[in-house]
């Protein structure tokens, strides 16, 4: 068995930049040690065979809302429904199945990141399209990846860029571009915003077909000053306006060190020095070579998603096949969190507000959910010790408290308990 | 970033309490508290209902008679038939608002005008920080209410948010008010009830966010039969006031769910002296006549029957509201038919302890404006001065650091 420190080391790993190990990966990575673990899991393969089993769901441009009270009104809504629930499923299917999850996992801090709701966007297909933009560049250059976004057909949707024109801007996205997406709050001046904004009026967007246009009729082309620069602006260059200043390398090193590793502790200097050229992916991997520290700060809450796709794959659910099929999604909006619905601009909350009588009784409810239809094989037939270090080790648990061992140790208990109590035990719901 | 910075980071982002972790109260432990030790009648209770995104104060309290209203909002102001006159001042309310005006005309609804702060932040978590902590364009590591608390005796049950989120203005810096998550309650049963009971029990190992996941299974089960009595009774409905219709057209209804847990809570005696109860969805920077109309009926109807509910207790008078959002909107539409964010905005302040139905502070002129934003004319603290002094019955000063003033005659009996 390997040590105490390189199990809690492994355990981070995996799940801070993974989404938790399949069945036996856990004590595969352990055998391998810390160095080469963590060489596997920072290293993105040029392809997951696992993913071609996902087929890619298709979503057609579906058109203008027909009329309320219509018989067509009624069919659209149902297809729409179907889309809404095919696109969410079709997103867990990815992160549960994916051999390597980092690119998953990524993506899924950028959605949380530029932050897009279904609730208004409403259409599956402009969704879709931002979490592929999300996916190409999760890993790659921030740069890139903010002019994508910039001109993102649900995200200019759901700040109300479609329609800002020069005669009369709305500052909607402008402000949320500096204020949550590329600079963090209080490192521009109001007249920036006003700036940014009549930089971007123009901008429209075709919200079913998720297509974006550029009027130069309504285009505000004159000179003006964004950040202490004067010129004639564009999407384009406000973007690399945005990302060359010195406070988006700290603004997002930040978000990533908090999401990702330590909502407590500050952002490590060199985590923020790898992100000097805007490359996502060194960045990330200088933050990996902190999961050996024994601070407990380092201790995160798993989110509702992340918490019940690390369930599926240590059960092997694929959620788009699983028992009536929409229950998982239901499950998650009980639990305050499901794909492509955070509750506004700024993302989902953290830590402890995970955590609460509330959301305590869901995962039960949620975990007893998933494991009547869950493999249990891994720890079929074993008992006692043997079974509590098969326990942790199929889970990615460094290891358990005497409590949880006491518990899960009670004779009598069947299987599906002892893995329900298991998966909601304090040790698997936060990442040590 | 430093540690202090970051920690301003966390709040400016509306992603962290400023102080300690919320103590997560299940219902069951405040009808507990209430049972066995309720607040005598006649205690104040103050009960915050925040509205996140701005809500546009123009459509809400109408200067339904100025053409210049009229001519910066083409597409998205309130016609004569979309407003009901209060005969003051040539103002009216949203006609979603039925309920308010029944209120108004009552003498139970004041309205504070043109508040703010000084140098407005457009930023809705800036300004939600400061409205929170009461210290505009200064960062303080404490919420106005959890500094009101730290004048008091530790107390987890002296104030509740209602929701699973601690919001900034329940944190102190010793006291801190506690959180109730909403949702009805499945408890596990047989076997696995003790087994989660086990698993409830802190280890010695755990790190404090574990404690926390362990603590909230011993919540859980530790649920108890006197719940259910209180919470299954419908709460009390007077007939006196006439049931608001009108202006939910299918919005959000939690503020009402939220209110009527509050009211069944106040009617059983809870030892609860400020109440916090949230709803989002003001920011309108699109299509925004409809959305904001049926956001804003809601606030009104919500209110309006929590207050009747009230009036069937016997606390009729000990329970103020009062009803705030971060920042106005913008004077002019924009192209969207919505409005950017904007400066001051309305407050409305109600209950029989109110010295109600007429305003307070003046109504910013839409033909002074500064930077395309209506003037502030009255500051938020002066509004807190008067929640705290002659509702809760603290010293301002000893809440908000050197303040001393507050809007005079605004409560019937201070």
């Amino acid at each position: 068995m390997a040590n105490t420190q390189d199990r809690l080391a492994i355990s981070r790993l995996i799940n801070r930049f993974g989404f938790g190990p399949k069945p036996g990966e856990f004590a595969s990575l352990l055998s391998m040690g810390l160095s080469a673990a963590q060489s596997k899991l920072l290293t993105p393969p040029a392809t997951d065979t696992s993913l071609l089993q996902v087929s890619d769901p298709d979503f057609p441009d579906r058109g203008p809302f027909p009329t309320v009270g219509t018989p067509a009104r009624t069919i659209f809504a149902q297809a729409m429904q179907s889309d809404r629930l095919n696109l969410e499923l079709w997103w867990l299917d990815r992160m549960v199945l994916a051999d390597h999850a980092l690119t998953e996992r990524l993506t899924w801090f950028w959605h949380g990141h530029w932050a897009t709701s279904m609730g208004k966007v409403e259409y599956a297909r402009p969704m879709k399209m931002q979490n592929e933009t999300l996916r190409t560049h999760a890993l790659g250059n921030f740069n890139q990846m903010a002019q994508a976004m910039v001109i993102d057909p649900a995200l200019m949707y759901w700040l109300d860029a479609g329609a800002n024109v020069k005669s009369s801007p709305n500052e909607n996205l402008a402000r949320e571009l500096m204020e949550l997406f590329v600079l963090g709050v209080g490192r521009y001046t109001e007249d920036d915003v006003r700036g940014v904004a009549r930089g971007l009026t123009g901008y429209n967007v075709d919200r079913s077909a998720a297509t974006f246009t550029f009027n130069p009729s309504k285009h505000d082309a004159t000179q003006f000053s964004i950040l202490g620069s004067t010129g004639s602006w564009n999407a384009a260059s406000i973007i690399s306006a945005l990302v060359a200043r010195a406070d988006n390398q700290m603004f997002i090193t930040d978000r990533l060190w908090f999401r990702m590793m330590s909502t407590q502790l500050p952002t490590p200097k060199d985590v923020g020095a790898a992100f000097a050229d805007r490359e996502i992916l060194p960045a990330v991997k200088k933050m990996a070579t902190y999961v050996t520290s024994a601070d407990p700060l380092l201790s995160q809450v798993r989110s509702p998603v992340e918490w019940a796709v690390a369930a599926c794959r240590a059960l092997k659910i694929t959620p788009s096949k699983s028992q009536n099929r929409a229950q998982i999604i239901n499950y998650l909006e009980k639990l305050g969190q499901y794909p492509f619905n955070p509750p506004n601009v700024g993302g989902w909350p953290f830590d402890e507000a995970w955590l609460n009588i509330a959301s305590a009784q869901y995962r039960i409810g949620f975990a007893g959910h998933l494991v009547a239809q869950g493999d249990l094989s891994p720890i079929a037939g074993l008992s006692g010790l043997t079974m509590q270090e098969v326990l942790a080790d199929w889970l990615g648990i460094p290891e358990f408290t005497l409590r949880t061992k006491a518990v899960i140790r009670r004779t009598g208990l069947t299987t599906a308990q002892i893995v329900t109590l298991a998966i909601c035990s304090p040790e698997y719901v936060v990442n040590g | 970033m430093d540690t202090v910075s970051r920690r301003k980071f966390l709040q400016l982002t509306g992603m962290g309490a400023a102080g300690a972790v919320a103590t997560q109260l299940s219902l069951a432990s405040i009808v507990e508290a209430a049972q066995s030790r309720p607040m005598p009648t006649g205690t104040p209770i103050l009960v915050i209902v925040t509205l996140y995104g701005g809500n546009d104060g123009l459509n809400t309290l109408v200067p339904y008679k100025d053409p210049i209203y009229y001519s910066m909002r083409p597409g998205i102001s309130l016609g004569a038939k979309d407003v009901i006159p209060l005969g003051v001042d040539d103002l009216a309310l949203n006609a979603t608002m039925t309920g308010f005006k029944t209120l108004w005309d009552r003498g139970q609804l004041a309205i504070v005008r043109g508040v703010g702060y000084p140098v407005p932040d457009y930023s809705h978590f800036s300004s939600m920080a400061y409205w929170q902590t009461a210290s505009p364009h200064t960062f303080v590591n404490s919420g106005w209410i959890g500094r009101w608390l730290d004048t008091q005796p530790h107390d987890p049950f002296r104030a509740i948010g209602l929701g699973s989120v601690l919001p900034p203005l329940l944190a102190g810096v010793k006291n801190t008010g506690s959180v109730l998550p909403l949702g009805g309650l499945v408890v596990p049963k047989g076997t696995m009830a003790k087994e989660f009971s086990a698993l409830g029990r802190a280890s010695a190992t755990d790190s404090p966010l574990q404690a926390t996941v362990a603590a909230s299974f011993g919540d859980l089960l530790n649920l108890s039969k006197k719940i259910e009595p209180v919470l299954a009774k419908p709460a009390p409905v007077a007939d006196d006031l006439p049931s608001a219709i009108g202006g939910s057209f299918g919005a959000d209804t939690s503020l009402s769910q939220q209110l009527d847990v509050v009211a069944k809570l106040v009617a059983a005696g809870a030892p609860t002296k400020v109440w916090s109860v949230t709803l989002g969805g003001f920011d309108t920077h699109a299509d925004e006549i409809r959305a904001q109309s049926a956001l804003i009926g809601t606030v009104s109807t919500a209110i309006t029957k929590f207050l009747s509910q009230i009036h069937a207790s016997d606390r009729a008078n000990d329970v103020t509201v009062m009803v705030y959002s971060e920042f106005g909107r913008r004077v002019r539409a924009n192209g969207t038919n919505g409005t950017d964010h904007g400066s001051a905005g309305p407050v409305f302040i109600l209950g029989q302890g109110v010295n109600g139905g007429k305003f307070y502070g003046d109504e910013p002129s839409l033909s002074k404006l500064g930077n395309d934003n209506l003037a502030i004319t009255t500051d938020f603290r002066d509004i807190y001065g008067s929640m705290l002094e002659d509702v809760l019955g603290t010293p301002v000063g000893q809440v908000i650091s050197g303040r001393s003033t507050k809007i005079d005659g605004l409560m019937l009996k201070p």
